[in-house]
C-alpha cells in the first residue's frame, strides 16, 4: 500500500541504446570478449520485461549495466531519462541467492536500505514491518537468515529492496537455485506483488516457462556478443496464475518462443 | 568437590579451541558425553603423570601431581626469586601485559595491511612477497637481532611479538576480505549505502568471524615469541620464571609455570570465541 502511493506509472522506464561492453582477455594477447556490441532495449515504465538467452548471452552483463555495478564501453543506459552512473536505491537488485546480510536478523536486515542513508524516524520502520506482513514474515523479523527457508529468505529479500520504494526492479535469475515447489510459490508470490505495486521489473531467466508467466514481453536474446533475436508480447490476461500454463494459448506462445531460443543456440 | 566441577570446564575449552578453528561453526554446544570424555582425558593423563613419577620416585627429574599442585598454590602468593621476585600471578600479568601490547597493535597492523592488500592490487604486489618470506620464519630465530638492536627492555619483547602477529593477521585479513561474496558489497550498493558505509558495514562485517579465527591464531604466535624471549632476555614474566626455575632445578615450579601459561592462554582463548559468537548469530 506505502508502495503503490509513491510509484506512479511513469517511472521507471528503461532505455537502452547502442550500448557496448567487452571482457578484458585473461592475458595481454587474448582476445577481450564483446558481451555486448551495440545493444537496444527500451522498457516502458511499469512494464514487466523478461530477458530469455542461454547462459552467456550477455543477459547478466546488461543487468549489472542496469543496476550500474559495470559501466558501459559505448552507448547509453538510460533509467527516467538518466544515465545511470552507479548503483542506487531505486533501482532495486534481487540476485540469484537472496544475499541477505546473516549477521542482521530479518528486520535489521530490511531497516539496511534506510539506515545506511540515513532515513531518520519511525516511516522506515513501519514501512518494514508493514512489508514484512506483506510478504508473510511478520513472525520471523527476529529471525536470522540461516534460521529461515529459503523461499522465506527470497520473500526477505524482497521486503530489503521493495522498503527503498524502488522504480525499478532488477533480476537476475532469481528463483534459479530454487526447488520447483518453492519455485512455483516465488512465481505466484512475484506476480502478486506486481499486480499491486506495478512497478517496471527486468527480469533475467533462461526458463522459458516462467518467462512466459510472468511477462509482459519477452525479449529472446542469442550470444555472443549479445543481441536480441526476437521480441514476444505476451497477450496472456492478467491477473496470471500457474492453471494458466495448461491453457492452449500458453502453450502455443511457449512453443514459439522456446523454438526462437533454440533457433539462437 | 571443586575439582570436580572444574574438570569438564577445562576439558571443553582445550578439547573445544582446535576443533573451531579448522571447522568453524560445526559443532554447537558441547554435548554431556562430550564434556564427560574429556573430562576422562584429562584424568588419564594425570593418571599416568602420577604413575610415571611414583615409579620414578625422583622429584628433580617429575614431581608428583600432589606435589606440582601444591607448588601451584603456595607461590600464587610466593615470590620468585624470594628476594626482589614476583608472585606466579605477578610474573602471569607482566607477560599478559606484554602479549595485551604486542597483540594488539599487531592486530591492528595487521587488519589495517591486510586491508589495504585486499582493496588495493599496487600494495598486495608490494607486500606478498615480504609476507611469504618473512612467513615461514620462527619469530625466534630473531630474537638475537632483537637483542642487538634493541637491548633487553620491553622493546625487543614488542617487536617480537609483532613479528609474530602481524603476517598471521594479514593473511588471515587478506583471505576474509577476499572471501566476502561481491554480490554482497553490491547488494549493500544497490540499497542506497555508500561505497565507504559497505566497506566498513558490509565488506569489513562479513569478514570479520574469519578475522577473529585470524586473532585466535595469532594470540597463539604471540605467546610463543613472548615466552621465548622471556626464556632469553628477561628478568620477569612467565618465560623468565620457567627458565630460571629450571635452571635451579626446581621441576614443580616450571611446570606450575607451564600450567599457568595453559590457563592464561586458555582464558584469552575463550574471550576471544566469546566475542566471536556474540557478533556471528549462525554460532549461536
Amino acid at each position: 500500500m506505502t508502495i503503490s502511493d509513491t510509484v506512479t506509472g511513469s517511472q521507471g522506464a528503461v532505455s537502452i541504446t547502442g550500448v557496448q561492453k567487452a571482457f578484458a582477455g585473461r592475458s595481454r594477447k587474448a582476445p577481450g570478449r564483446q558481451a555486448l556490441d551495440g545493444f537496444d532495449l527500451e522498457v516502458r515504465a511499469g512494464e514487466f520485461l523478461c530477458l530469455l538467452g542461454p547462459s552467456g548471452c550477455g543477459k547478466s552483463t546488461l543487468l549489472n549495466l542496469l543496476a550500474g555495478f559495470s559501466e558501459p564501453d559505448g552507448g547509453e543506459v538510460l533509467v527516467d531519462g538518466t544515465p545511470v552512473t552507479g548503483p542506487g536505491p531505486e533501482r532495486g537488485v534481487l540476485f540469484q541467492t537472496p544475499m541477505l546480510f546473516p549477521w542482521l536478523n530479518t528486520l535489521d536486515n530490511v531497516l539496511y536500505g534506510p539506515r545506511a542513508r540515513g532515513e531518520k524516524g519511525a516511516a522506515p520502520r513501519k514501512r518494514a514491518t508493514d512489508l514484512l506482513q506483506t510478504v508473510g514474515l511478520a513472525d520471523a523479523a527476529a529471525s536470522y537468515p540461516h534460521e529461515l527457508s529459503g523461499g522465506m529468505r527470497h520473500r526477505a529479500a524482497f521486503a530489503r529492496v521493495l522498503v527503498n520504494q524502488p522504480r525499478l526492479l532488477l533480476m537476475d535469475e532469481p528463483f534459479g537455485a530454487l526447488d520447483a515447489i518453492t519455485r512455483a510459490a516465488m512465481q505466484r508470490f512475484l506476480l502478486e506483488l506486481w499486480e499491486r505495486d506495478r512497478m517496471t521489473v527486468v527480469f533475467v531467466t533462461h526458463d522459458v516457462e516462467e518467462a512466459v508467466l510472468l511477462g509482459d514481453r519477452i525479449c529472446v536474446m542469442s550470444g555472443s556478443p549479445g543481441r536480441t533475436r526476437a521480441v514476444f508480447d505476451v497477450d496472456l490476461p492478467r491477473p496470471r496464475d500457474l492453471e494458466m500454463t495448461d491453457t492452449l494459448e500458453f502453450v502455443h506462445l511457449k512453443r514459439q518462443v522456446r523454438e526462437s531460443l533454440e533457433a539462437s543456440l | 568437590m571443586t575439582s570436580d566441577t572444574l574438570k569438564p570446564d577445562v576439558a571443553t575449552t582445550t578439547v573445544d579451541a582446535p576443533a573451531q578453528l579448522t571447522l568453524a561453526g560445526t559443532r554447537r554446544g558441547p554435548s554431556a558425553s562430550r564434556l564427560l570424555w574429556g573430562a576422562a582425558g584429562i584424568a588419564l593423563a594425570l593418571l599416568v603423570w602420577e604413575l610415571l613419577s611414583l615409579l620414578k620416585d625422583d622429584h628433580v627429574l617429575l614431581p608428583t601431581v600432589p606435589e606440582t599442585a601444591r607448588t601451584f598454590v603456595d607461590y600464587l602468593s610466593k615470590r620468585y626469586p624470594a628476594v626482589g621476585g614476583k608472585t606466579l600471578w605477578q610474573h602471569a600479568l607482566v607477560s599478559l601485559g606484554r602479549i595485551g601490547l604486542g597483540w594488539s597493535a599487531g592486530v591492528v597492523i595487521g587488519i589495517a595491511v591486510g586491508g589495504l592488500m585486499a582493496s588495493v592490487p599496487v600494495v598486495r604486489h608490494l607486500v606478498d612477497p615480504l609476507i611469504e618470506i618473512t612467513r615461514p620464519l620462527p619469530p625466534l630465530a630473531f630474537i638475537p637481532l632483537m637483542i642487538i638492536w634493541f637491548g633487553i627492555g620491553e622493546t625487543p619483547k614488542f617487536v617480537l611479538i609483532l613479528i609474530g602477529v602481524v603476517p598471521i593477521m594479514i593473511v588471515a585479513t587478506v583471505a576474509a576480505l577476499d572471501a566476502v561474496p561481491e554480490e554482497l558489497v553490491q547488494a549493500g550498493r544497490s540499497l542506497g549505502g555508500s561505497a565507504t558505509h559497505v566497506l566498513l558495514t558490509v565488506r569489513l562485517r562479513s569478514a570479520l568471524p574469519s578475522i577473529i579465527t585470524g586473532m585466535r591464531l595469532a594470540m597463539g604466535g604471540a605467546w610463543t615469541s613472548i615466552v621465548a624471549v622471556e626464556l632469553i632476555a628477561a628478568t620477569s614474566g612467565l618465560g623468565y620464571m620457567i627458565n630460571n626455575a629450571g635452571v635451579n632445578l626446581q621441576t614443580p615450579l616450571v611446570l606450575s609455570g607451564i600450567v599457568m601459561i595453559s590457563i592464561v592462554g586458555i582464558a584469552l582463548d575463550t574471550l576471544l570465541r566469546l566475542f566471536h559468537r556474540s557478533i556471528d548469530p549462525t554460532r549461536r
